[in-house]
């Protein structure tokens, strides 16, 4: 019974979501018209050729400092097996979004590469798919959350033209966690909204409809109660005063 | 220092269950306290962080974990039940990680000392509950099923676990817990749903995520994946989806007209939390329940099922 009602699911082509790519430029591939080697002609079939590429200053300071964050600590046991990219809730939505090759990039310091890929960089849903089938425990859903801080210090102008939503969403959170101790959800709603330029969406129907749901049952007022913990302003200082005196990239454009 | 009886239980609400996800709050305190166990709010709690804090380091840890404490001084439990998968995987992640790594103990122990709000320092031993799990694990479905007086027969019903409630099994398993949910086909909220009376459908999205954490940012997602499982529940022949988290909802039912508005009447389905069901299945009434406020309006549907 089960067996069957399994064979009713959409028989989707493993992995067909995923796009292959390789680190080999286009421009790098040199294929000879005629091409003699040693006496032997080799032209026709072997003559494609990639040009030699050495990579011999390898910078190390750049996965220290990955790996000396929460997020990023376990950045060194990536095998790249790919089973991250293949369960990837977003990679089906987003086909650039890539967990493994971003990992692997992130080993090697790639920055040239990572560049390309900054508008889909903060897509992860974290919905931990990757960390619960990851077979090295790399944890790629919280490696995703070093791959924002990375692309946060080393393009940070990228980062306001193509992700300038994110970034003021991640404020307006901060703002709110951070500075109050407590989330209030309408007002996320609203200032996200007037932050994107949306605000005349919110007195659309829907939105309206919404509104005054929340008003006639009294739950409008609930949130207006919310209020802070006490003394939350001792916790927030001392949250500021951590992350000032943190010396890994995790202190980065924290925005308090 | 106010200490709990044995039937009593320190509960953490959240900032979503005190406010728009009252439904919810309301529906799981009139459950648990059928079944026996008095949830009492921790006093003067603080926001989990939602995930927005992880890239912050051990300030991450921080936000959860003053909750453990507040737990553990004001009402002295070392345990903590709360309702939400978000909260729960906040909260489950710091402890974790925090036993198994002194140095982010010590940098969280650090910071409490500053703010110098409790004497003690944050001892790793207790732990997070998920209001699913620690039903199951205390009480268990037979009791669900005793305390059923008006069973929902007929009522076809898709469980929604979402993502954060039983993965990932890093955080979710340790070796000292009682029995938790299977990561990739949990089955807890399968058995409540029987043991009321429900019949549940297989879809195949069970724990699929709702896209809720970029909902702000990026809804398009979202409204994508939701859309996905809506439509799926609806072609398996279910009359509601149940949830057991409040982001869901806010995914699934809040922006739910939005959703059809795009993809069609396929993506029209009521959705309740999972709570109100057993609540209306342990005889309070559809006003209790607080069925009122899904957007989704599962009233029409209960009805049609008479109920």
């Amino acid at each position: 019974m089960a067996l069957e009602k399994q064979e009713q699911r959409p028989a989707a082509e493993k992995g067909e979501h995923i796009v292959a790519r390789h680190l080999i430029e286009d421009d790098s591939i040199k294929e000879e018209k005629n091409l003699v080697i040693d006496g032997v002609d080799v032209s026709g079939r072997w003559n494609t050729f990639i040009l030699s590429r050495v990579d011999s200053e390898f910078d190390r300071s750049f996965f220290r400092e990955i790996k000396d964050t929460v997020v990023g600590s376990r950045i060194n046991r990536c095998w790249q097996c790919g089973m991250c990219t293949a369960s990837c809730t977003v990679t089906p939505l987003y086909r650039r979004f890539n967990p493994r090759a971003f990992i692997y990039m992130m080993q090697l310091g790639n920055l040239k590469e990572l560049k390309k890929y900054i508008d889909v960089a903060w897509r992860c849903v974290g919905c931990y798919k990757c960390s619960q089938r990851c077979p090295k425990q790399v944890n790629p859903a919280e490696m995703m959350e070093a791959l924002g801080l990375v692309i946060k210090k080393y393009f940070p102008e990228e980062v306001h033209s193509k992700l300038k939503v994110d970034e003021d969403v991640k404020k307006i959170y901060d703002d709110m966690i951070i500075g109050h101790g407590r989330l209030d959800l309408a007002k996320l709603h609203t200032s996200a909204m007037q932050k994107t330029g949306r605000t005349k969406e919110l007195l659309g129907k829907i939105e309206r409809d919404a509104i005054f749901k929340m008003a006639k049952d009294g739950r409008a007022f609930s949130i207006l109660r919310l209020g802070k913990p006490h003394n939350w302003s001792r916790s927030k200082e001392a949250i500021e005063n951590y992350l000032k005196n943190l010396n890994t990239i995790e202190n980065g454009g924290t925005g308090v | 220092m106010d200490k709990l009886s044995e039937n009593q239980a320190a509960y953490y609400p959240g900032c979503a269950l005190l406010t728009i996800d009252r439904a919810y709050n309301n529906s799981s305190k009139l459950v648990s306290k059928k079944m026996g166990i008095e949830l009492i709010e921790i006093p003067d709690y603080n926001c989990c962080g939602i995930g927005e804090m992880k890239s912050k380091g051990a300030a991450s840890m921080y936000m959860p974990l003053r909750n453990m404490m507040l737990a553990k001084n004001r009402l002295g439990s070392k345990n903590l039940v709360m309702a939400c998968s978000v909260c729960y995987h906040e909260f489950r992640r710091s402890i974790i990680r925090v036993r198994e790594n002194r140095n982010e103990l010590s940098a969280v122990n650090a910071i409490f000392k500053e703010t110098g709000e409790f004497e003690d320092e944050y001892e790793p031993d207790g732990d997070a509950r998920h209001i699913l799990e620690f039903l199951y694990n205390e009480k268990g479905a037979d009791e669900v099923r005793r305390n059923t007086v008006n069973p929902l027969k007929g009522l076809k019903v898709a469980p929604y676990y979402g993502c954060l409630y039983s993965r990932p099994s890093m955080y979710t398993f340790t070796d000292k817990k009682p029995q938790m949910d299977n990561s990739e086909r949990p089955r807890f909220m399968h058995e409540f749903l029987e043991a009321i009376g429900a019949e549940t459908v297989f879809y195949g999205n069970e724990v699929q995520c709702c896209g809720g954490r970029n909902l702000v940012q990026d809804e398009e997602t979202s409204f994508a994946l939701c859309s996905q499982t809506i439509s799926k529940a609806k072609k398996a022949g279910a009359d509601v989806i149940a949830l057991i988290c409040p982001k869901c909802a806010g995914a699934l039912d809040v922006n739910q007209p939005k959703i059809v508005e795009k993809f069609g009447k396929d993506s029209e389905l009521p959705i309740v939390y999972l709570t109100q069901l057993m609540a209306l299945a342990f005889g309070f009434s559809k006003k209790e329940a607080e069925f009122g406020d899904m957007i989704s309006d599962p009233l029409k549907a209960l009805k049609e099922k008479g109920f």
